[in-house]
């Protein structure tokens, strides 16, 4: 009798599961593709009066009220759609669409999410993506270089227009002016600096994503040759057999860092917060203008300057993309194009705000926005553009970052135990 | 509906409970045994990422870390638990003083780990007052508790949010054992030391087993307080298995999936090891040995 009704329960799961997996929608998917092909007319009165739902980090104050507060009401005036903000980390957001993918669940609940990089990278390969829209947008046409390197590689993937640049982002280091008189200007510099002041220093772990780019920008000064770097792609027989250069700084300043290296903060967020306890005197983050925004909310000294050492400083670009399942195409096409527009991405800029650097090629920006541009005031820590562009470094392939990460726990981390 | 008999329905009863859990443990588990053991290759089934994840020196390392701190901190915690429930209890037994001991269980884990973060870091609430009151000279002196190599932070907020749990678990046993025993064990000489190693000690004994596998358990499986004040190396096993599956590189996931699912097999032979000795012991003290 019991083996009887375990069957039943088996069987009846079975069911469950079966019933979930079979469901194919083919006519969304075919719906969607026709999107692509409508007039932008059409497309923004299709949007008209619909939610569309933008999944992004949400841990920087400043990003989350120029959304809510500027891009929202806005977009809700010029074009009556409603956006609806979700934070949410890049790497679950791309586990959510996989998941859903595996379901094929083919009405999803993200129109649009932000992600850049080796999640980029993931998110093509495993066909998260909808397809081919940002070359459709009339924003893009107008004030994007469709031309430049950065628009079309992200760390050395082929964007293929699955995704739409958004921001610009360069790596400075952050420094307080009232205990560092003379910041450091190259890495040797930085060591001697950091012999003299020895626990003021660290950087995050190799698996976050500013201390990666702090040691790869070591890893490029260890190579030498960044042209070449950028032309062979990735190769790892390269990167090891150069990189000797770079394993050696790394564990010669071991000593001098923070806890003399037996631990290093898991995330930028604690470097920030050992900066700002007073524990370490430099931080470091990617995005030219981030300590505005953490001085006038008082979590850095008013003292915090930046500065860019003088072989470089890595700058890259970062997107917009609408996943294959988003219900809402043709709002997601609006909403990107609205954040695309010289006007929203200005107000980015402004220090209050986020005080990213744009997207857009100041060059084909309008007379009134060329002015605007020349006019603003982006913050005293801020460095002066010039310099920031004198200094700028590409990105290399994003396999570099992974092979970062594998080898920096065994050359640093596990090194001398 | 010959089989619709009183056994039977009892089962029926249990059914939507029983769906939920099928459903979504053991779908779970399935598909994480099958990720474990999918090659990365192709469509066929490989022990493959079993060999790459023990040739990994960083998993050797994590499991040796994990296994210690859950060890440390379950002994420490079971130690103080007995010892406050045993010169306690009579107390204990009244119910604001039981609101008191139980007071850390309110606190959710991460909330622990924070709390001890903010007091023990070297810029915290302890190495300020120190530096203050002199002394150390500089915050920096301050002996490094928190994000340490040997765990001694996360040790810490085990056994403040676990004794509690001891506690909990050991006071009804004391209210139980019978008086008469101990003045038995008096009236024949034995010290307090023998009172409790006769009298006491046989009746907690099967609880504290108990007691400590689920702490050991749920130490050696937890994430969120090694997250915390972990150090960058070695991190407990679920930190590494959650950094594997979740970094940019997702051939490293079914390294997860397989340390996962070591992790729960290693606790379930531990339980089935104790669970089978105290079984034995039940026996014997049953019949009176």
């Amino acid at each position: 009798m019991k083996k009887n009704i375990f069957i039943s329960i088996i069987a009846f799961l079975t069911i469950i599961i079966i019933a979930g997996c079979g469901q194919k929608d083919t006519a969304v998917s075919k719906e969607s593709e026709a999107i692509l092909e409508e007039n932008w007319e059409d497309i923004a009165v299709l949007a008209e009066e619909t939610e569309v739902r933008i999944f992004m980090w949400g841990g920087d104050d400043g990003i989350n009220q120029y959304m809510d507060e500027w891009v929202a009401p806005n977009l809700m005036e010029q074009y009556g759609v409603k956006l609806v903000r979700t934070p949410m980390d890049t790497h679950e957001i791309l586990q959510k669409l996989m998941t859903e993918k595996r379901a094929n669940k083919n009405e999803g609940t993200i129109d649009i999410f932000w992600l850049n990089g080796e999640n980029f990278k993931n998110a093509k390969e495993n066909d998260l993506l909808w397809g081919s829209f940002a070359p459709n947008l009339p924003n893009y046409l107008a004030y994007i270089d469709g031309e430049s390197l950065d628009v079309n590689y992200d760390f050395g993937t082929p964007v293929d227009g699955l995704e739409a640049p958004w921001g610009k982002a360069q790596f400075v280091f952050q420094y307080d002016s009232a205990k560092v008189a003379n910041p450091p200007t190259t890495f040797a510099d930085l060591k001697i600096w950091m012999e003299e002041n020895p626990g003021r220093f660290t950087y995050p772990e190799a698996n976050d994503f500013t201390g990666n780019a702090f040691i790869r920008h070591l890893f490029y000064e260890s190579v030498g040759d960044i042209e070449m770097l950028l032309e062979n792609g990735y190769d790892a027989e390269l990167a090891n057999a150069s990189s000797d250069q770079m394993w050696s700084y790394l564990n010669e300043i071991k000593p001098y860092l923070w806890r003399k290296g037996e631990t290093y903060p898991q995330t930028l967020t604690d470097l920030d917060r050992l900066y700002s306890q007073g524990e370490v005197w430099m931080t470091m983050g990617y995005n030219e203008a981030r300590a505005v925004s953490f001085i006038e909310d008082g979590i850095f000294p008013e003292t915090t300057e930046t500065f860019v050492l003088e072989s470089g400083s890595i700058g890259n670009t970062h997107f917009l993309t609408v996943p294959f399942n988003s219900p809402n195409k043709s709002g997601a096409l609006v909403a990107i194009n609205y954040l695309l527009s010289p006007e929203a991405q200005l107000a980015k800029m402004e220090p209050g705000m986020w005080g990213e650097n744009m997207a857009l090629d100041p060059t084909k920006l309008g007379e009134e926005h060329q002015q605007h541009l020349a006019t603003l005031d982006r913050g005293k820590s801020v460095l002066a553009a010039e310099i920031l562009q004198e200094h700028l470094l590409p990105e290399v392939d994003s396999r570099y970052v992974e092979w970062i990460k594998e080898n920096w726990l065994y050359e640093v981390v596990q090194f001398n135990q | 509906m010959r089989w619709y008999n009183s056994t039977n329905k009892k089962f029926l009863y249990l059914l939507p409970g029983l769906l939920f859990v099928l459903i979504l443990v053991a779908y779970g588990l399935l598909q994480t045994i099958i990720e474990s053991f999918a090659d990365p290759k192709g469509q066929g089934l490989t022990f493959a990422n079993y060999s790459r994840l023990f040739e990994q020196k960083s998993f050797w390392d994590s499991l040796v870390f994990s296994f210690r701190v859950s060890f440390i901190s379950t002994v420490i915690a079971l130690t103080i638990g007995i010892v406050v429930t045993k010169f306690l209890h009579e107390i204990l037994l009244k119910k604001s003083w039981k609101l008191l001991i139980w007071l850390p269980m309110l606190f959710p884990h991460f909330i622990a780990g924070y709390l001890i973060l903010l007091l023990f870091a070297p810029s915290g609430l302890f190495s300020t007052l120190a530096s203050q009151i002199g002394i150390i000279d500089e915050m920096s002196q301050f002996p490094i508790i928190v994000m340490d190599r040997q765990g001694v932070g996360i040790i810490l907020t085990y056994i403040w949010k676990e004794i509690p749990f001891v506690v909990l678990m050991l006071l009804p046993v004391f209210a139980q054992i019978d008086n008469r025993y101990k003045d038995v064990v008096r009236t024949l000489g034995g010290g307090k030391w023998e009172t409790f190693r006769t009298v006491e000690w046989p009746w907690l004994f099967p609880v504290v087993v108990e007691t400590g596998l689920i702490i050991f358990a749920f130490v050696f499986a937890a994430f969120e307080v090694p997250y915390l004040l972990g150090a960058t190396y070695p991190k407990m096993l679920p930190v590494l298995a959650y950094q594997w599956f979740f970094e940019g590189n997702w051939s490293n996931r079914p390294l997860a999936m397989a340390s996962m699912l070591l992790i729960t097999a290693m606790i379930m032979i531990l339980a089935t090891i104790f669970f089978y000795l105290l079984q034995k012991k039940r026996y014997r003290m049953m019949r009176g040995n």
